[in-house]
């Protein structure tokens, strides 16, 4: 077998790995399609009133909540990505990985990637809830950027909490994977325009770079895709995709010494 | 070329704890080399480090002929590894297992299915290979483990303390596969903590204790270094006072409680059972009971260094042999 | 009595231990609730400007309560968690064992429940203090919001234990997590019940601990009144009632399968 295509079916069997928890135990999709779910109909059941300020950019507080939602789906999914890497290396599954001559990378990325896969429910959760509660269509154009974003994102959260995983080695890391998808996700222009953030959430929202990704989502749900909109959200991800993806291959390299 | 050299092999966790403290050691092609010890030896620090698991923090390995700080992935494609924890998904089955193993060793798919369906018969799991593997007993575990590391044919094999907490049937299972493997021209490289599994399967055994190598030999040459068998003689009470006499013309004798119970050294081994046994009724002494008793692994390890090895702690292996007073 | 009572204490001062013992169990109470305070007084803050929000000194004054009420509903949960986790482990056997009343069993992990609950609510009221929030009710308002939050895990807790004492697993309890949001969602814990949207305004108004949430609120926001504590006390009697009801249902459950 050539090195690309050990290194591409690697990535697959780790995917198609990642499918059996949520196909072969039951009830296991659920806390990840039910977070988000809720989150994006209490939100909008106790915030909706926001949308009467003036400065926001939508009527409809589910249109605007909603991206916010997909976004925490894939981060999620990411987190449990790391979760779940810090249980196979408990169990000693991990070492089995280790073993193989396969490049790191490709393991890595079969690993990643298949927090993709695991986001791939509770979005579509997600937007078939708030699409039937009456948020806005984003048209063809605007669903497909929106996931796309939202994807790699998951494809970020993943890398980072894998990484964090290799760090710490242990279940007690959990709670910081979750925790840091959560501010990463709503430490944005999550519950309001960035006008309309008060104190301290507004210096934080300007500068976290996810808020450029929740409004590249967002875009098509309140007004309308456009480059401008997108190619922010673009650059973002792939900078934070880099630096999260070295973080976690430095943590495999690291590993055994 | 020897399919494991070792020189000065150390490895420094933090804390300053010394876990591998400058061992050396050779395995040579086909062999297989039992590594024993009490727990906390360093037995599965060395493993790890051999399999590149972990970096040796001093001295250097070779495996197959590879560095395995330097060449770490030349190394992985030599080796199989089967851990001391069964590191297998519950939710795949054996079958799934293998043919993901298979892909991970860089094996085709055609070539890896038919891999797959060759050992898990092999291991024999045929019967089990779509069940899920967290359904497998601690037995079906071991040998799916052993297959998996099987699947690419590796040169040498790494077993670390395959059969502990098994079955005498499983363990049973688990030695003959690493006979026929080591007869296909495996090397197996083996820790273990169980004596009669040195004893059973191993060309050659190294023994580590704290860390550094206590002894290294044959099983055999190992054992007739502390001694020769030794026969336990226990009489009915009664006149006893001439029983050391007879038996000294066999060996050296030790006598327990006064007149009843002598140890005695079979200069001439277990054949001279059978000359004692009519020595001792020509004398007119009944013997309540006799017990044969070998050299153990064990006794190696505590004229080495004065202890026993944990989880054994019987010295030496007895045949009793209930011999009836006339 | 007295002896029943040093049973309570002594249990409850078990579970108080094991849960400071290992901070990890305290996390979950106090950070994620905290996270969220953060998040929704800097993001819905401007909803102070709303026609019809109340005259409030600071929207953080006005989540505070929302902040304890999570804290003090999954402080229970965890009490819940814990008692199954005995179920589980068997020590709650031991405890049938010995001589001590059958209830003393709930009463004790409640007991330690009930000194969660005001911890939750000091650690809130000391954030919110950091924050640039004040109580207006004063030193005795303060007393009256840390009082009603070990009393709010209390009640909660009833259910939660009614839950474990039931299931006899961990897991099932845990399940209560999702539900501890959808109760505070639908209720005027985060926002005032007038300005939210239907269908959650309607539940809201029948929601309990949208009383509790006024009890809480009340001493913080607009100083005391007796209106407020009323409605804060039936939101706990009705809790309560139904939490002391199927733990009692829950407790009898369990010694017939033991």
């Amino acid at each position: 077998m050539s090195a690309l295509a050990l290194e591409l079916s690697t990535i697959g069997v780790l995917m198609r790995r990642a499918l059996n928890e949520i196909l072969r135990v039951p009830g296991a999709a659920i806390p990840g399609i039910l977070a988000p779910s809720l989150f994006m109909l209490g939100l909008t059941g106790a915030f909706g009133a926001l949308t009467e300020l003036t400065g926001f950019s939508t009527e409809s507080y589910i249109s605007f909540i909603l991206p916010v939602s997909l976004m925490q789906a894939a981060g999620f999914a990411g987190a449990a990505t790391g979760v779940n890497t810090v249980r196979d290396i408990e169990l000693g599954w991990f070492d089995r990985l280790y073993l193989a001559p396969t490049p790191r990378p490709a393991l890595l990325a079969g690993i990643v990637l298949s927090a993709g896969f695991r986001a791939l429910l509770p979005m579509t959760a997600v937007l078939t809830i708030g699409l039937l509660l009456g948020a806005q269509w984003p048209g063809v154009s605007g669903l497909l950027i929106a996931v796309l974003l939202a994807l790699t994102f998951s494809a970020v959260s993943a890398s980072w909490t894998v990484g964090l995983a290799l760090r710490f080695r242990t279940q007690a890391a959990a709670p910081l994977m979750q925790a840091s998808m959560f501010m990463a996700v709503l430490f944005t222009t999550s519950y309001a325009p960035l006008e309309l953030l008060t104190g301290w959430l507004q210096t934080v929202a300007s500068i976290n770079p996810v808020t450029q990704v929740v409004e590249g989502v967002r875009q098509g749900f309140v007004e309308g895709v456009s480059f401008t909109g997108t190619w922010p959200a673009l650059v973002v991800l792939a900078v934070l995709l880099g630096l999260t993806f070295a973080f976690a291959l430095r943590g495999l390299a690291k590993t055994g010494r | 070329m020897a399919a494991i050299e070792v020189q000065g092999l150390e490895r420094e966790f933090k804390g300053g704890v010394k876990a591998v403290q400058g061992i050396d050691l050779a395995v040579g092609e086909g062999e297989i080399y039992a590594f024993l010890g009490p727990n906390g030896a360093g037995k599965t620090t060395t493993v790890r480090m051999l399999t590149t698991l972990l970096r040796p923090t001093g001295g250097r390995a070779l495996v197959a002929g590879h560095d395995v700080a330097k060449e770490a992935a030349a190394v992985r494609r030599q080796i199989g590894v089967a851990l001391q924890e069964a590191a297998l998904d519950p939710l795949m089955s054996g079958h799934e297992l293998m043919r993901l193993q298979a892909t991970l060793h860089g094996l085709p798919r055609a070539e890896g299915r038919r891999r797959a369906d060759a050992l898990v018969e092999r291991v024999g799991l045929g019967y089990a290979k779509d069940r899920r593997v967290g359904t497998y007993s601690g037995g079906m575990r071991r040998r799916l483990d052993l297959g998996m590391a099987l699947v690419h044919e590796p040169r040498v094999l790494f077993l670390d303390e395959p059969t502990t907490g098994l079955d005498p049937s499983s363990r049973a299972a688990i030695w003959d596969e690493v006979r026929r493997l080591n007869d296909e021209g495996t090397t197996v490289f083996l820790t273990t903590q169980y004596l009669e599994e040195a004893d059973q399967l191993a060309d050659r055994v190294g023994i580590i204790d704290d860390g550094r190598m206590a002894i290294e030999g044959t099983p055999a040459a190992l054992k007739a270094q502390v001694g020769q068998p030794h026969l336990d003689v226990c009489l009915t009470d009664g006149a006893n006072d001439h029983a050391e006499g007879v038996l000294a013309r066999f060996g050296e004798v030790r006598p327990g409680i006064e007149g009843v119970h002598f140890q005695v050294t079979l200069a001439g081994g277990a054949g001279d059972i059978a000359p004692v046994v009519r020595a001792l009724d020509e004398a007119g002494l009944a013997v309540a009971q006799l017990n044969l008793v070998n050299p153990t692994l064990d006794d190696v390890f505590l004229a080495e260094t004065g202890r026993h090895l944990e989880g054994d702690q019987d010295t030496g292996e007895v045949a009793a042999l209930s011999v009836e007073s006339g | 009595m007295r002896a029943e009572l040093r049973a309570i204490g002594a249990l409850g001062l078990r579970s108080i231990r094991n849960t400071f013992r290992y901070p990890r169990y305290l996390g979950p109470i106090l950070v994620f609730p905290t996270l969220f305070l953060a998040v929704n007084t800097g993001g819905a803050g401007g909803a102070i400007d709303l026609p019809g929000f109340p005259e409030v000194h600071g929207f953080l004054d006005f989540q505070l309560a929302a902040g304890i009420l999570q804290a003090s509903l999954l402080a229970a949960v965890m009490g819940g968690t814990g008692l199954a986790l005995d179920i589980e482990l068997g020590f709650t056997d031991r405890l049938l064992a010995a001589p001590i009343r059958r209830p003393t069993i709930v009463l004790g992990r409640l007991a330690a429940t009930f000194v969660l609950g005001m911890f939750a609510a000091v650690w809130f009221l000391a954030i919110g203090f950091a924050f640039g929030a004040i109580v207006k009710g004063g030193v005795l308002g303060v007393i009256f919001v840390i009082l009603f939050g070990g009393l709010t895990a209390t009640a909660f807790g009833g259910i939660a234990s009614a839950i474990a004492l039931k299931s006899g697993t961990a897991s099932v309890v845990q399940g209560m997590f999702p539900l501890v949001f959808v109760i505070l969602f639908v209720s005027s814990a985060f926002f005032p019940a007038e300005l939210m949207q239907e269908p959650s305004q309607t539940i809201a108004h029948y929601n309990p601990v949208s009383l509790v949430a006024a009890g809480i609120r009340g001493p913080v926001v607009f100083g005391l009144s007796a209106s407020d504590t009323l409605d804060g006390l039936l939101g706990l009697a009705i809790i309560g009632g139904l939490g002391f009801v199927l733990s009692a249902w829950g407790l009898r459950a369990r010694l017939r399968a033991s």
